[in-house]
């Protein structure tokens, strides 16, 4: 932890304005983008944004620097709130469930090829089948590649072990690939 | 799948990380008035007096009491009629079961008596006990001489003692009263003393007598 951190940390638990301000400026842009990519909307993003960080400041003297940074914490407070939201608010939202396990039957090889050998056409077909991930999924393979964290700080921010991310990261890539096929068929 | 192998296809997966750049990209920006929003947001809720709830304690504390009363036992739990068996005067035998004619025998015993009377009247001579508890019964136990007497006063006594509880202090060698004798009373207890002893020395007399006689007659 920096000691700009500790400094942060200090300033918020004393409640000054100063310290929440520069809270929002540091974390702000990352947290709104974490919701969003949960929530269908920007209307609910931003509702829950605010629900985020007024948990945040409501709760920063529980905060406990040797479990996690300041960053994987407001960070687990964000999927927390989005994830009860979505179970709130019980919207149909149609996501791809691989019930005849046919991702399972693809090869090693066959996922590699397509997600690592660069194309631009692939990556189109990529983005498509992205949307058709639950969100939780969406949300721990946006965490690993996108926001480069480690198996173990998306497990503490997804309440989960570090074993448990790798097999569903391992099943997601399947998955992306078995989208991407029925969608090229 | 082991997380140094995830860890590494990380690197590999370049379209998937190529497509996520590209979403992410593409997705609306954070309102620039949000963080302002949630500022004020944060302000009201500082200024608002935080509202405590008291009801839900308050109908928690009512029905804590309900149960308690409920709940606790009535203080007399033995009825009444196992009271009033418990209660129940004590009824004393009569000292007199045998009537008999006084002997020569009973004056030593009646001097012992008087012996210890008087002992216990030395010990305290402060008034104790209740005076209202004193009955108007004879004081001193029964010597009994005459058969009819006693008969007549132990059945005298039987209805009364169905009714009297008796205690400690109806004894009467512990009634304060008893304590001391008159000079009638002490001049008769000397004079029967003196009667005894003549006569237990006169039943010696004839002991011997009759001893003097047996040796004789077996000589």
């Amino acid at each position: 932890m920096t000691e700009t951190d500790i400094d942060l940390i200090g300033g918020l638990r004393e409640q000054s304005p100063k310290a929440q301000k520069l809270m929002l400026q540091r974390y702000g842009n990352e947290v709104f983008a974490q919701v969003a990519r949960l929530l269908p909307s920007t209307e609910d993003a931003e509702e829950v944004y605010q629900d985020v960080f007024v948990k945040v400041l409501r709760n920063i003297a529980t905060y406990d620097a040797e479990k996690s940074s300041l960053r994987t914490w407001i960070s687990r407070i964000a999927y927390n709130e989005s994830v009860t939201w979505l179970r709130h608010k019980r919207q149909t939202v149609i996501y791809f469930e691989d019930h005849e396990g046919g991702a399972e039957k693809l090869t090693d090889a066959e996922v590699e090829e397509t997600l690592g050998h660069p194309n631009s056409d692939t990556v189109q077909l990529i983005r498509a089948a992205l949307k058709h991930l639950p969100p939780d999924e969406r949300a721990i393979v946006t965490m690993f590649y996108y926001e480069e964290m480690s198996l173990k700080e998306i497990a503490y921010v997804t309440e989960s072990i570090p074993t448990t991310v790798a097999s569903k990261l391992s099943r997601t890539r399947k998955k992306i690939c078995k989208i991407i096929k029925m969608l090229q068929s | 799948m082991t997380e140094e192998k995830i860890n590494a296809l990380k690197q590999m997966d370049t379209n998937l990380r190529d497509a996520l750049k590209m979403d992410e990209a593409e997705r609306a920006p954070m309102p620039a008035d949000l963080n302002e929003r949630l500022m004020q947001r944060v302000a009201t809720q500082e200024k608002k007096p935080r509202r405590i709830v008291i009801w839900p304690w308050i109908a928690a504390a009512c029905v804590a009491g309900v149960m308690i009363i409920w709940l606790t036992p009535p203080k007399q739990d033995t009825p009444t009629d196992v009271v009033v068996a418990e209660n129940k005067p004590k009824v004393e035998t009569p000292v007199v079961d045998k009537v008999e004619t006084p002997k020569v025998d009973e004056a030593p015993k009646e001097i012992k008596a008087v012996k210890a009377v008087k002992r216990i009247s030395v010990r305290s001579e402060e008034p104790m006990l209740a005076q209202e508890t004193t009955t108007e019964e004879p004081v001193i136990a029964p010597v009994v001489n005459e058969p009819n007497t006693a008969l007549a006063a132990v059945e005298v006594a039987k209805p009364q003692e169905k009714m009297v509880t008796l205690t400690e202090r109806d004894i009467p060698i512990t009634r304060p009263e008893n304590y001391k004798y008159t000079p009638e009373e002490i001049a008769l207890m000397k004079k029967q003393a003196n009667e005894a002893y003549l006569k237990w020395v006169e039943l010696e007399m004839e002991i011997a007598k009759n001893n003097l006689e047996q040796t004789a007659q077996n000589k």
